[in-house]
């Protein structure tokens, strides 16, 4: 009876800890949709404006400057335009976190199968990659800096023609797809390690080329191992700052650039369009990541291979 | 034609030596079973034909090719895995079609191909199923039109029956036998079960550690062993091992151990010294008096038609006999044995060697 009861104590407890914990996490995130619908004088009332509706009145005002529609209150359509940038800044984030996440699910999935089979780079390989991810990012952008103002003169001198990479989009994309392959190879690993080397074999003596075994066996096999991966460098290299910050602006502006910029000299900090486009900067991180959990229960439930 | 030739083939693995010196002709259409216990190199050896391990020394000859750099793909065999590898993502129909589309063979005639060969095999209402539906009997019979249906000119089983029940198993073997004879082909075939070495093989060759030990034609291993390792691999139960001498010679040679003498009538040039006697149960028989020795029934074992009698007769372990299941016997009686003369063999104790009669 006791020991009953001490034990729904404890669970009444342990749930308390972790809705508290829960409420700490998804408070700055709560706090910046809020912002976002919140009109310039509500940014940083005191006391603090908590309740929609009762201590202030919702907004589309932000949303309307961010994306330049509608009635833009007190900033001409033109200068909205010119202070968020935001379509600009989405067309680039998308293109080349899209195209440097694609390309390195590729090459790292290759490169993952290489290691797999054939312990290319030794049997310690595995763990120095990792190691190398663990490098903090502004130990990478500062030499990446020198080499993107010293590439383009030994471009010159090799090939007659200069070959820029600061703020280029191919500049970007390239850095993106170094700084991921340690997460493709690394994930793809556990994945391609868990495909029975008999078919391989099989298809091997059936006609097939490597190629063509990668290409028709293996892969499909870990396909679902590749989504999970593909949305996670996604998210990776939606969020990345420091890289794009240090390596590429103005003229290629990723959205969390974009998002740092919001100081004028005029109005203070423009809290408001800035938690605008915060929120629709996460959105797709949270769609993605309801993704990966989905994925993720199929792409380690494979093991159903007749062995 | 597409026979298999084998010339003294090596392989070592770091300091492991897998295959030491394999040497093997395997004739047009034969089915060879190679046998031997786990680790004795017969599946490295199957391998190695296949192309998908390079030997460290030694050639492969498949027809008048030396095919010993060829890619496995260049080298028309079939090959049946013991896992199968039918693979999972694809239906019955496309695991078949598989070989066919790497072959560019056109979409009407991988159709009629497909169908034609599940047929044969029986397996043409599964078409549409996934691997992972299949019972292990469907999954082997979709593993064997799979390799059936580009009709390669050499077969390469591995251990293909491993996963299947008992039952089944001998069930499978009867058919493939029959597949043998209808497609013509060569089949080698690796096992570590003897009964199916038995059962199927034109030619046997038993291996062990990394060594032939002996080919044949079945009876002839089961009755001839060459030495005491293929002698003991075969038959259930095992053949019976009596460590002694030999004395005499000429005319009158007689086999002395503690428990057991023997007088070999028909005498021969043997050599005096230590031997070990084999016997199978079969060829133990119970006598009245003590012919080659005495020996108490300790554990009887009905087979049904047969039973088998185990007796401890003085020597190290217990001497088994096969005799028929109607003869009146119960543990504690007191009995004679002595062995059939023409079916005893004899190996030299130290090296396991067979010593030949002449």
């Amino acid at each position: 009876m006791s020991r009953r009861r001490g034990r729904h104590l404890f669970a009444a407890f342990r749930h308390a800890v972790l809705l508290g914990w829960t409420l700490v996490v998804l408070f700055p995130i709560g706090w910046m949709v809020m912002t976002s619908f919140k009109d310039a004088g509500d940014w940083v009332s005191w006391p603090a404006r908590w309740v929609p509706f009762v201590d202030f009145e919702p907004t589309l005002l932000n949303y309307r400057q961010i994306f330049h529609f509608g009635d833009t209150g007190a900033l001409r359509r033109e200068q909205t335009e010119q202070a968020y940038n935001i379509w600009k800044a989405a067309f680039d984030s998308v293109v080349v976190v899209t195209i440097a996440s694609v390309a390195s699910l590729l090459l790292g999935s290759t490169l993952a199968y290489a290691i797999s089979r054939f312990r290319t780079g030794g049997k310690n390989y595995p763990y120095t990659i990792l190691t190398i991810r663990m490098l903090p990012p502004i130990v990478v952008a500062i030499p990446m800096l020198i080499y993107f103002a010293s590439l383009p003169e030994a471009f010159a001198w090799l090939i007659g023609r200069r070959v820029e990479f600061f703020d280029t989009y191919h500049g970007l994309t390239l850095l993106y797809i170094v700084t991921t392959l340690p997460y493709v190879i690394w994930m793809m690993l556990a994945f391609i390690d868990e495909v029975p080397r008999e078919l391989e074999h099989a298809a091997r003596l059936m006609g097939a080329s490597r190629l063509a075994t990668i290409r028709q066996v293996v892969f499909p096999l870990v396909a679902s191992g590749m989504a999970v991966t593909l949305l996670f460098v996604f998210i990776l290299n939606w969020s990345e700052f420091l890289l794009a910050l240090t390596l590429s602006q103005p003229k290629v502006l990723t959205l969390p650039v974009l998002l740092n910029k919001f100081q004028s000299a005029v109005e203070g900090r423009l809290y408001g369009p800035q938690a605008a486009i915060g929120t629709v900067v996460t959105i797709p991180v949270v769609v993605l990541g309801f993704l990966i959990q989905k994925h993720l229960v199929k792409g380690f439930s494979f093991g159903m291979i007749r062995r | 034609m597409s026979g298999v030739r084998l010339d003294t083939l090596v392989k070592t693995f770091g300091t492991t030596e897998a295959v030491r010196g394999v040497s093997l002709d395997i004739a047009d259409g034969e089915f060879v079973v190679l046998v031997g216990p786990s680790g004795c190199g017969k599946t490295t050896t199957l391998n190695i034909i296949a192309g998908l391990e390079s030997p460290t020394s030694g050639d492969v000859y498949i027809g008048a090719d030396r095919v010993t750099d060829w890619e496995p793909r260049d080298r028309n065999l079939g090959m049946v895995f013991q896992s199968l590898a039918l693979f999972p993502h694809l239906t019955v129909f496309d695991n078949i079609a598989f070989p066919l589309r790497l072959r560019q063979v056109p979409g009407a005639a991988i159709g009629e191909r497909v169908r034609a060969v599940a047929a044969t095999v029986k397996v043409s209402h599964l078409l549409d199923k996934k691997p992972s539906t299949l019972s292990g009997g469907e999954a082997q019979r979709v593993a064997l039109a799979r390799t059936i249906v580009v009709q390669p000119a050499v077969f390469l089983m591995d251990e293909p029956l491993s996963s299947l029940d008992a039952k089944l198993r001998v069930d499978m073997r009867t058919e493939l036998k029959r597949l043998h004879a209808s497609l013509g082909a060569t089949f080698i075939y690796v096992t570590h079960d003897q009964a199916e070495a038995m059962t199927m093989a034109d030619r046997i060759v038993v291996m062990h550690q990394g060594r032939v030990q002996q080919v044949g034609p079945p009876l002839a291993v089961y009755g001839d062993p060459a030495n005491r390792f293929v002698a003991g691999f075969f038959g259930v139960p095992a053949m019976n091992f009596i460590d002694g001498e030999l004395h005499g010679g000429g005319e009158a040679l007689i086999f002395e151990s503690p428990a057991v003498r023997l007088e070999l009538k028909d005498g021969g040039p043997l050599p005096s010294g230590p031997v070990t006697l084999g016997v199978r149960p079969e060829h133990v028989r119970l006598t009245r008096d003590a012919s080659a020795g005495r020996a108490t029934v300790s554990l009887l074992e009905p087979l049904g038609d047969e039973t088998l009698v185990f007796l401890e007769y003085g020597g190290a372990g217990s001497l088994v006999a096969k005799v028929d299941a109607e003869e009146p016997l119960a543990v504690g009686d007191r009995r004679g044995f002595t062995f059939r003369r023409d079916r005893i063999v004899f190996f030299d104790t130290a090296t396991g060697e067979r010593i030949l009669r002449g």
